[in-house]
């Protein structure tokens, strides 16, 4: 088995070691740490324990959601229903999650099968028609809002347990919970993609369609279960952020899928599939999750904000790419 | 160009199927004499447009009158076809809260043109309209302010979360604001930054704040309550709620309760009951071609932990 799969791997093109190991391009992990370094010698309150356990929370939603969607996006896919995703499974999950109703694994686990359903309906469609994932999600992002106006009746709901709100705001050990959260999935998610079949079978068939469905791989199957799982991750998102403002709000997520993909394709995910890492997406995240904290910590005004946002993602992806050609 | 079209099919039936689920509920009664109003509101994920739009309905309800609605999404472009088609269907008053100041005065001139008059709910543009119902957003913040600076004595540094940036509440809180702070020399606005009226992205600015202001903040004025209560989450987070006053406004029932439990200090109620209400009574006297107010202004109140009860 070992071997057919290297077969496939080859196929993918490209030079497999940038794939397999987990810090294959470190252009992009040089621009964080300049980044990092810059505002630490800016401002004292940059490099706080405090300050670093505040991003990486902030972080770990798009962190979740650009795991799931570096899945989509090796096979040569997309989602864009992500951000609807996440309302769903908060609204999903809110609902039960009053006090005194059920036990807290009842709302985490509708709202992980919340987000497992709509992830297994994107892929179902995307595999038994010949239309677009972009318009397939696209059509999934605008049912999910609909779907989390409806079930929440536009509006917000509050009033949740301890215990659930324990999920996103309680600490273990003086960490936040969010933190152990995205470890966990980090690990399981590169291990998934590392170092499993189903992980080697993705980069084959965003490497070239064609030829891994000459090789027997089989296609549709493993397209469903990378949507299913983008499903899933964006589902514990949306636990996490309904848990962390305790409210599920059915306009929670609008807009997530772009900084979940900016994420993705910062660590070196290519839009045209075959390539990517988890540790990429991750680098990703904390970049985005570290420039808002940095401008917010030296009251950059919002106007600015926005401008210097985007020209340090785009200075930091050329970064990478100039140290790549090398 | 082969994707565009696509793109551009799969939105349009989207539109169409949404039209439809819309308007097969007015489709009941054909009794002929019943006065018609086509409303289009800002954004029905809104809670509070959603409770001025729930008064519409009652009230409409209760005076007879069939009340079609539709949902301009935030989108200004959106709100002026959705006018257009309101024109079309000969509807006899036209509702809108406005989308933007600017962008949705072409609904109004279109409207007046075609003889049908027009009513603003909520919020303004910059063309008149026949009649405006809402309130003065400039006051709201100003009544906000005056709370903080009669707790601080006068004194103290603020932090100030700012809504979607350009839309008329922000600019409006942000002019009543600043001139309340003109009579308080010694309060000081330390920090100012948008959370797009988002209680997630609130509460991830105030944490960064948290960091570089944690230790000279005295008071957060967060523009709506949304950004106010994810303010509290992340100041109850860090210890540091009994140290700060938090204020905002609309009086939604989450930051209500909020301020039962005396997490949020006070929130200044925008009275959306008063505002559906008024808007469709105004609408059935245009119609009825009786006399009218051309502004209802409703008056924003404070509400602290003394009298929450009035407002539950």
């Amino acid at each position: 088995m070992k071997n057919t799969t290297n077969t496939y791997f080859d196929l993918a093109g490209g030079s497999p070691n940038l794939r397999i190991s987990g810090f294959g391009r470190f252009g992009i992990f040089v621009a964080f740490g300049l980044i990092c370094l810059a505002l630490s010698l800016i401002t004292p309150n940059f490099l706080t324990w405090s300050n670093l356990t505040i991003v990486v929370t902030q972080v770990s939603i798009n962190a979740l959601l650009a795991f799931g969607v570096t899945f989509v996006i090796i096979t040569g896919g997309i989602d864009l229903s992500l951000g609807s995703m996440v309302a769903v499974a908060g609204v999903v999950a809110a609902s039960f999650a009053h006090p005194d109703t059920y036990p807290v694994v009842v709302p985490i686990f509708m709202g992980l099968l919340a987000g497992v359903v709509m992830g297994a309906f994107n892929g179902f469609v995307i595999t038994r028609s010949n239309v677009p994932p972009f318009i397939v999600t696209l059509g999934t992002m605008t049912i999910g809002r609909g779907l989390a106006l409806i079930l929440s009746k536009g509006r917000p709901i509050s009033n949740l347990s301890d215990s659930f709100n324990f999920i996103g705001g309680g600490q273990l050990l003086g960490i936040p919970m969010p933190i152990f959260i995205l470890i966990i999935l980090f690990v399981i998610c590169a291990v998934l993609l590392n170092k499993t079949v189903l992980g080697r079978y993705m980069y084959a068939i965003g490497g070239n369609e064609q030829a891994a469905r000459a090789s027997g791989i089989p296609l549709k199957k493993i397209k469903m279960v990378v949507y299913t799982l983008c499903g899933g991750l964006a589902g514990i998102a949306g636990i996490l952020l309904t848990s962390r403002i305790t409210t599920g709000q059915p306009n929670a997520g609008a807009g997530f899928e772009l900084d979940a993909i900016a994420a993705a394709i910062i660590g070196g995910t290519s839009t045209s599939g075959g390539t990517g890492t988890m540790a990429g997406a991750l680098i990703g995240a904390l970049l985005i999750g570290v420039i808002s904290n940095g401008l917010d910590l030296l009251n950059v005004t919002s106007y600015y904000q926005q401008v210097v946002m985007g020209v340090i993602i785009i200075g930091a992806v050329v970064l990478d790419s100039l140290n790549h050609k090398k | 160009m082969k994707l565009l079209r696509r793109i551009g099919i799969t939105f349009l039936s989207i539109s169409l199927l949404a039209a439809c689920s819309q308007s097969t509920s007015s489709d009941k009664s054909q009794e002929g004499e019943k006065i018609i109003v086509g409303a289009t509101m800002l954004s029905m994920q809104n809670e509070f447009i959603v409770n001025v739009h729930d008064e519409m309905e009652k009230k409409a309800q209760e005076l007879g009158v069939e009340l079609i609605t539709v949902d301009a999404e935030r989108s200004a472009l959106k709100q002026i076809e959705q006018v257009e088609s309101f024109i079309a269907q000969k509807v006899d008053v036209i509702i809108m809260n406005p989308c933007e100041v600017e962008a949705s005065s072409p609904a109004i001139a279109k409207a007046l043109a075609a003889k049908i008059p027009i009513i603003n709910v909520n919020s303004e543009t910059s063309t008149k309209p026949s009649a405006f119902v809402g309130s003065d957003d400039v006051e709201s913040a100003k009544i906000a302010l005056k709370f903080i600076a009669e707790k601080l004595n006068g004194k103290g540094n603020i932090l100030m979360m700012q809504g979607y940036m350009g839309q008329a509440a922000q600019i409006k809180r942000e002019q009543g604001a600043k001139e309340i702070l003109k009579d308080y020399p010694g309060l000081k606005i330390i920090a100012q930054q948008t959370a797009e009226w988002d209680r997630a992205k609130a509460m991830s600015l105030m944490e960064n704040w948290i960091q570089s202001y944690g230790s000279q903040v005295n008071a957060v004025f967060a523009q709506n309550d949304e950004m106010g209560l994810g303010a509290v989450k992340a100041l109850t987070a860090a210890g540091l709620k009994n140290k700060v006053i938090v204020v905002s406004i609309d009086a939604i029932p989450d930051a209500l309760q909020a301020v039962k439990k005396g997490e949020l200090d006070a929130t200044v109620f925008q009275n959306a009951q008063q505002q559906g209400a008024k808007a469709i009574e105004t609408a059935v006297k245009l119609a009825k071609g009786q006399p009218y107010d051309k502004a209802t202004l409703i008056p924003f109140q404070l509400v602290t932990k003394e009298n929450l009860a009035k407002f539950q």
